[in-house]
């Protein structure tokens, strides 16, 4: 009986917090751009931010488009790497990375130095152009 | 397959595609009725009397019949279509056919072994967007013509872009750019110069913010 009690004083002690499920990218997040284009790598008060994931959920993984926030003006670009874990045998980074795409799909940027992850080709979608401009692969 | 022998690569081509195409035509009297393909095509394509354009501009019209022809081939059609294609989707047929179409300073990278992303890159430039739109149309459709049911299906990425498109065949991946755009991206280059690449020597060095912190993310 006094093991109940101890219990239940424990459990009114535990306060729960729901947040939403752990996402990758999401609106709001601040993202790294990591191609050489001048709008990307110009500093800027404000981190480029995350304004609209273009998937069903609004989480993006590697290989999604969002709208970002850059300076002051909006602009698409393709996550080519988060810092949530993925599947097994893809690679994770330490920063969410980010490549600044044009609206016909072509990159703003010339040049990636930062490694790309390969599983991008079996995708479904156009990235056959990132993968043309990167310089490493992971 | 002996009218295809003496000819040279790109005429084959073009020939086993006509072959496959125009059932009742001209063709016959070049080859001496051994044609095996056209043989078989006269049996079913009764009904396709017209005589399409050698290599027509329009690919729905084109390619729907393409299908068609596979679903209705019979075993022994595939049989001998088998026995009588001539060549895998190599380098050399995909060089062959752009040259074909005139492509605009062709240029094709060795990609070094340990870049795990293809065996050759090649960059094309062609004269406007509509030039490099029926190239890379050109290229897909003889590739389905000479894929096996194992190979996958290849699309063409940037469609809409009006001066960059790419078709990415498993070990080969060719861009059709125009020419300005080429110049700008400088794609040889990065291929060829891997890391010493000027446009990335010239990228300036990540440098971290002042109020970086370290902190080791331990993760489960």
């Amino acid at each position: 009986m006094g093991f109940l009690i101890e219990t239940s004083i424990k459990v009114q002690q535990r306060t729960f917090r729901a947040s939403s499920a752990a996402a990758a990218i999401q609106k709001m997040t601040r993202v790294r751009v990591v191609d050489n284009s001048s709008l990307g790598n110009t500093p800027y008060h404000k981190a480029p931010r995350v304004i609209h994931v273009y998937t069903k959920n609004g989480i993006g993984k590697v290989g999604d488009k969002v709208l970002l926030a850059i300076k002051g003006q909006k602009k698409k670009a393709l996550i080519v790497g988060h810092k949530m874990p993925g599947d097994r045998m893809t690679p994770r980074f330490d920063s969410n990375n980010v490549v600044l795409i044009e609206e016909s799909g072509n990159p703003t940027g010339t040049r990636i130095r930062v490694p790309i992850p390969t599983q991008l080709r079996s995708m479904d979608g156009d990235y056959s152009k990132v993968l043309a401009i990167a310089s490493s692969f992971v | 397959m002996n009218i295809f022998n003496n000819l040279k690569p790109l005429s084959r081509l073009s020939l086993s595609y006509v072959c496959r195409v125009l059932p009742k035509t001209r063709l016959q009297s070049l080859s001496t009725g051994k044609c095996n393909l056209c043989k078989a095509m006269r049996t079913w394509t009764q009904q396709r009397c017209s005589v399409f354009p050698f290599r027509p501009f329009s690919d729905s019209s084109d390619s729907n019949y393409l299908y068609k022809a596979y679903q209705k081939s019979d075993s022994s059609d595939r049989y001998i279509r088998e026995k009588g294609s001539p060549q895998d989707f190599t380098l050399d047929v995909l060089v062959a056919l752009l040259k074909q179409e005139n492509a605009l300073d062709l240029c094709v990278v060795k990609v070094p072994e340990q870049i795990s992303y293809a065996q050759y890159m090649i960059v094309v430039s062609g004269y406007s967007t509509r030039h490099l739109k029926a190239m890379a149309l050109y290229a897909i459709k003889v590739y389905k013509y000479l894929k096996k049911n194992h190979d996958a299906h290849v699309k063409i990425e940037g469609k809409n872009a009006e001066d960059w498109m790419c078709i990415d065949f498993g070990n080969m991946v060719v861009h059709f750019m125009l020419p300005e755009s080429r110049e700008v991206y400088e794609l040889e280059k990065l291929w060829t110069l891997r890391s010493y690449d000027e446009q990335l020597s010239n990228m300036p060095e990540e440098k971290l913010p002042e109020d970086f912190i370290f902190d080791l993310e331990v993760t489960k």
